[in-house]
């Protein structure tokens, strides 16, 4: 078999190679056939001249023998296809303006679907750079009940993560990780930088070495605090470092410890960068242990008080990944059991019923997925529907082209060229437009990526680019599947062709017959456009709600500024006393019209304390009541409206009688139907004196923008914890303009090593909208596309209509039929189309609404008015569309037309 | 022309050409004289059909070729069994056999 294989192959490549050679070869060995058996009749007594024609008789025909011959070498498929490459390039090169139209458009479809493949790709399919065997690799959630809510939570404490390490079997290496924020370098130098806290074996689960120096030992990773010694992430040490090589033994401030660098990592290794690339890494006990200002978190391997980390396993071999998670459920439980032990408030194992899962190491692929890469995975099948549409456009365009080539064709047909060929050909020619097509389509891509990688994947610091041989798969699988898609057409149309009638008639037929394949088409196009649209409509109108929704506080005008002062040997006096120095000069910077110091800030993090009110057994119960401390001018600061009552004023001292703020639904859920104002609210313990309930807040939004209970509570800041409070400012204008230069204001009055780090509530808030701005944005884009690609080709099927049918219009014109007529006439077929896809996409939309609906907001995914506005833009471009040929139809001149024929 | 000939059963030409070869090399003009003349004229080889089936069993490694010079001194192209196609013929012919015998057996009923 492998003999025959490779004489096969042998033969094959003399036969291509050596083209002249057989083919001179197979002349000479035909020719002695013919001249032997010419030979035979000479001798047989038949004059030479009969004896010729009689050998070549029963020879049969020699170019026919020839091409046989050449089919016997395996060859042909070869040649011809290269004859039809020639062919196509030659016809394509003849009509620039059909070409370069159609190059257009699928570049658009194809780059479309690699720059979001790419987004799609990194978001939820490619395994972070060098993990080793990443299919072996989970992250692992936990699974447990507290007050009948039940979610997968992908952070722990680090006691969990032994506890886990030491009860299962089912794996063979295990890491911890987690990346922070924290301030690195000194002084106006610092930045805050995602910071990689890893265990020590982190570094194992990769094929990775360090470029310089080396990385930490499980020794310095070690209870009660890991060695402080860091090794710099590649992009740090290039850009902040110079890429210098001494920089080994050279002293980093991490967060409010000093590290010593040890090693620098590779350019390709980025940790598990969840949200962004770490700068740095340090050993995770090195973390935990100096956190607190150089504290320890008391027992942060012992008890169960801190979650904040993740970890990484790698599943042994032979090992399922259902034994995987039977095996981590039961380490779980036994930990949940030794927590209840150390803690009995812990809930009960009954109640809590924990369960553990082995999930991808991809954080989108697991239990929590974010809802940018659902919106994104959605975008990326609005692109392949985009690719579609192209496709069908084009499909359309070279039926009009094989209509139009239609004597051509038939000519070929009648010398003999075989159907088989033919449509070979024709596929061969929508190959070459598909690789046209993906060439500029990666142009497109590279450039689109770049600004959807922005929009998607802000925090990563590669960008999509063509290098990436990913990429260029799916551009190649884009490009094969294009060209096949948009060959079909012309090539089943071709199967139809009547030789003898073409050949009469040519492209100019009297008659008028539209191909039901066009039709199709063109029904396709306008039924995928409108779903589209519809898609895009419901997200703009989500945006818009989202956009409009009232937070409870201005976004716009409010700065949130932290004040880090690292320790800075301040006592809580000290810090108090810095803090109200630092809020009587901001109030004083220009622009600054009022300002206050909170200790929360929305969707950043939330304080709760445990509240008795008089009456009620346990508030507990009734929800998770949120707590932020401010100072008097905090609800004027952040925009917040006091309903009831009063907000805080200068007279709510330390000392002066507790007062609290809470919001309407927190008034509404303790006292329903009574007035709230008076009452009285013990926060700590309930041998705390009383709050009283001074005033009634609107209800702010502070975790999810979608359903937020807004159970929240305020305090002086005085009352409460006065010693921890960022300052909170509003200024006259946007926010996001005056950042850096009040920064720049506020920097140098920090203490020792302090910084300052200056956010808008716009940044804060930005990201829980940014779902929808994609959406709405990907949407609109993609949807106008496949507008603009259906409206071309409709207006291409009914210019092509008009000129096939200029000899019927001017005899209509000529028997005197009116401009009107003549317009109804070609528009109203273009409208029928539209409205019928109008009502097929609309009910497609319809069906897939409720999948989308999760994604959408406040809008349900039947809206009557996204509907009702898409089929009016549709109608409206339709009648654009074939307006156009419409009037040029009423140009036509009558007596020109009839004579022409 | 008499009609005792017989149109070749697709995919019996090669074993003819095989079983011909097989008694030492010919050219293809002697390989389709032999094939008339063992089978009494019987089988119908259109001749040019012999050369396109010859270069598909070279390709196949069935049958090897070499120019050599022939009885009248011109230059032809000789074809010779080689060891696969040996081989081959050997199952061919024994395919063939057991087709033809079953055949027999079904057109023997009664």
């Amino acid at each position: 078999m492998l003999g025959e294989l490779w004489s096969d192959l042998r033969y094959r490549c003399r036969a291509l190679f050596h083209r002249g050679a057989v083919e001179a070869e197979l002349d000479q060995e035909l020719r002695f056939h013919l001249e032997r058996e010419t030979e035979k009749y000479v001798r047989e007594g038949i004059p030479r001249d009969e004896a010729v024609r009689r050998a070549r008789v029963a020879f049969g025909s020699v170019d026919v023998v020839k091409e046989e011959s050449r089919d016997g070498r395996g060859l042909a498929l070869l040649e011809h296809v290269g004859q039809d490459l020639r062919y196509a390039l030659r016809s394509l090169r003849r009509s620039p303006a059909f070409t370069l139209g159609v190059t257009l458009t699928l570049a658009f479809g194809i780059g479309a679907n690699a720059a979001m493949f790419g987004i799609v790709d990194r978001l939820l399919f490619r395994a972070p750079p060098l993990l080793r065997e990443s299919d072996t690799v989970h992250r692992v959630y936990l699974n447990w009940t507290y007050r009948g809510d039940r979610s997968a939570e992908g952070t722990y404490q680090y006691t969990r993560y032994l506890d886990l390490r030491r009860l299962t079997h089912s794996f063979s290496d295990w890491a911890a990780f987690s990346n922070r924020t924290l301030p690195v370098g000194t002084g106006p130098d610092a930045r805050e930088l995602t910071v990689g806290t890893v265990s020590a074996s982190f570094f194992d689960f990769f094929d990775t070495q360090p470029v310089l120096g080396r990385f930490f030992t499980a020794a310095e990773d070690s209870v009660p605090v890991g060695a402080t010694v860091a090794v710099l992430g590649y992009g740090y040490w290039q850009t902040h470092l110079g890429g210098r090589t001494d920089v080994l033994g050279q002293p980093l401030m991490i967060g409010t410890t000093n590290y010593t660098i040890i090693g620098v990592a590779p350019r390709e290794f980025q940790g598990l960068p969840d949200q962004s690339v770490p700068a740095v890494y340090i050993p995770i006990t090195t973390y935990a242990g100096t956190f607190m200002n150089g504290r320890r978190v008391p027992g942060y391997y012992t008890t169960y008080n801190w979650g904040w980390l993740s970890a990484i396993a790698r599943r042994r071999p032979g090992v399922t990944l259902e034994q995987a998670n039977a095996d981590l459920s039961q380490a779980f439980t036994a930990s949940w059991t030794q927590e209840v032990a150390l803690d009995p408030r812990t809930p009960s194992l009954a109640s809590a019923r924990p369960a553990a899962v082995a999930a991808p190491v991809q954080s989108e692929r697991g239990p929590r997925q974010g809802k940018v890469s659902r919106v994104a995975t959605w975008i990326w099948g609005v692109a392949a529907v985009v690719l579609l549409v192209a496709c069908a456009n084009v499909a359309n365009l070279l039926l009009a082209r094989a209509l139009f080539r239609r004597r051509e064709t038939a000519l070929r047909l009648a010398l003999g060229v075989s159907r088989a060929r033919l449509a070979g050909q024709l596929l061969i020619e929508s190959l070459v437009l598909a690789v046209l097509g993906g060439g500029a389509g990666l142009l497109l891509a590279q450039w689109g990526g770049a600004v959807l990688g922005r929009l998607f994947l802000p925090e990563y610091q590669a960008g999509v680019t063509l290098a990436d041989g990913r990429t260029l798969l799916c551009v190649l699988l884009a490009v094969l599947t294009a060209g096949c898609l948009i060959g079909l057409a012309p090539v089943l149309q071709s199967r139809r062709a009547d030789l003898a009638e073409d050949l009469k008639a040519g492209s100019r037929k009297a008659g008028h017959r539209r191909s039901r394949m066009r039709t199709a088409l063109l029904l396709l196009q306008a039924t995928l456009s409108v779903v589209l649209l519809i898609g895009a409509g419901l997200f703009v109108r989500s945006l818009a709600e989202v956009r409009g929704l009232r937070l409870g506080y201005d976004v716009d005008p409010v700065l949130y500024i932290q004040l880090n002062t690292r320790g800075g040997g301040l006592d809580q006096a000290g810090q108090i006393q810095f803090r109200r120095t630092m809020l009587e000069t901001a109030r004083t910077l220009p622009g600054v019209t009022s300002a206050a110091l909170g200790i929360t800030v929305p969707f950043w993090d939330t304080w709760g304390d445990d509240l008795f009110v008089p009456g009620i057994d346990s508030v507990d119960r009734l929800g998770n009541f949120t707590l932020q401390a401010g100072t008097p001018e905090y609800f004027k600061t952040i925009g917040t409206r006091i309903l009831r009552g009063r907000g805080f004023t200068a007279e709510d001292r330390a000392q002066a009688p507790r007062v609290m703020v809470v919001s309407e639904a927190m008034a509404a859920t303790l006292w329903p139907g009574e007035n709230p104002l008076g009452k009285c609210v013990r926060v700590g313990a309930d041998t705390m004196p009383c709050s009283t309930v001074v005033g009634v807040a609107e209800n702010i939004r502070q975790r999810s923008l979608r359903e937020d209970p807004g159970l929240n509570y305020y305090m002086p800041l005085e009352q409460y914890h006065p010693d921890a409070a960022a300052l909170f400012l509003r200024v006259a204008g946007e926010a996001d303009k005056v950042k850096e230069s009040l920064r720049r204001q506020l920097q140098p009055l920090m203490p020792g090593d302090g910084y300052v780090l200056v956010n808008s509530m716009r940044d804060i808030v930005g990201p829980q909208v940014r779902s929808w701005e994609l959406g709405a944005t990907m949407f609109l884009i993609f949807g106008a596309l496949a507008l603009v690609l259906a409206a071309i080709g409709l207006y291409s099927v009914i210019a092509y209509d008009v000129a096939q049918r200029t000899r019927e219009l001017g005899i209509r014109i000529a028997l005197g039929a009116a401009t009107e007529d003549v317009v109804g006439l070609v528009t109203r077929d273009g409208l029928r189309f539209v409205l019928t896809g109008a009502v097929l996409g609309g009910a497609i939309a319809l069906g897939a609404g409720r999948w989308i609906a999760p994604l959408l907001y406040a809008v349900t995914p039947g809206d009557p008015l996204v509907y009702g506005v898409v089929a009016g833009v549709l109608l409206l471009v339709a009648a654009i569309a074939s307006l156009v040929p419409a009037w040029r139809a009423t140009r036509v001149n009558p007596s020109l037309t009839l004579r022409s024929e | 022309m008499t009609d005792d000939r017989l149109e070749l059963p697709q995919g019996t030409l090669d074993l003819l050409i095989l079983k011909t070869l097989s008694l030492g090399p010919q050219h293809g003009w002697a390989i389709s004289e032999r094939l008339h003349q063992v089978s009494r004229a019987t089988l119908q080889v259109p001749q040019g059909s012999l050369y396109p089936a010859l270069h598909r069993l070279e390709r196949r490694g069935w049958i090897s070729a070499r120019w050599d010079a022939s009885d009248n001194n011109r230059r032809a192209k000789y074809y010779e069994l080689t060891r696969a196609g040996q081989a081959q013929l050997r199952a061919e012919t024994r395919d063939w056999r057991k087709l033809t015998a079953a055949v027999d057996l079904v057109l023997g009923m009664e």
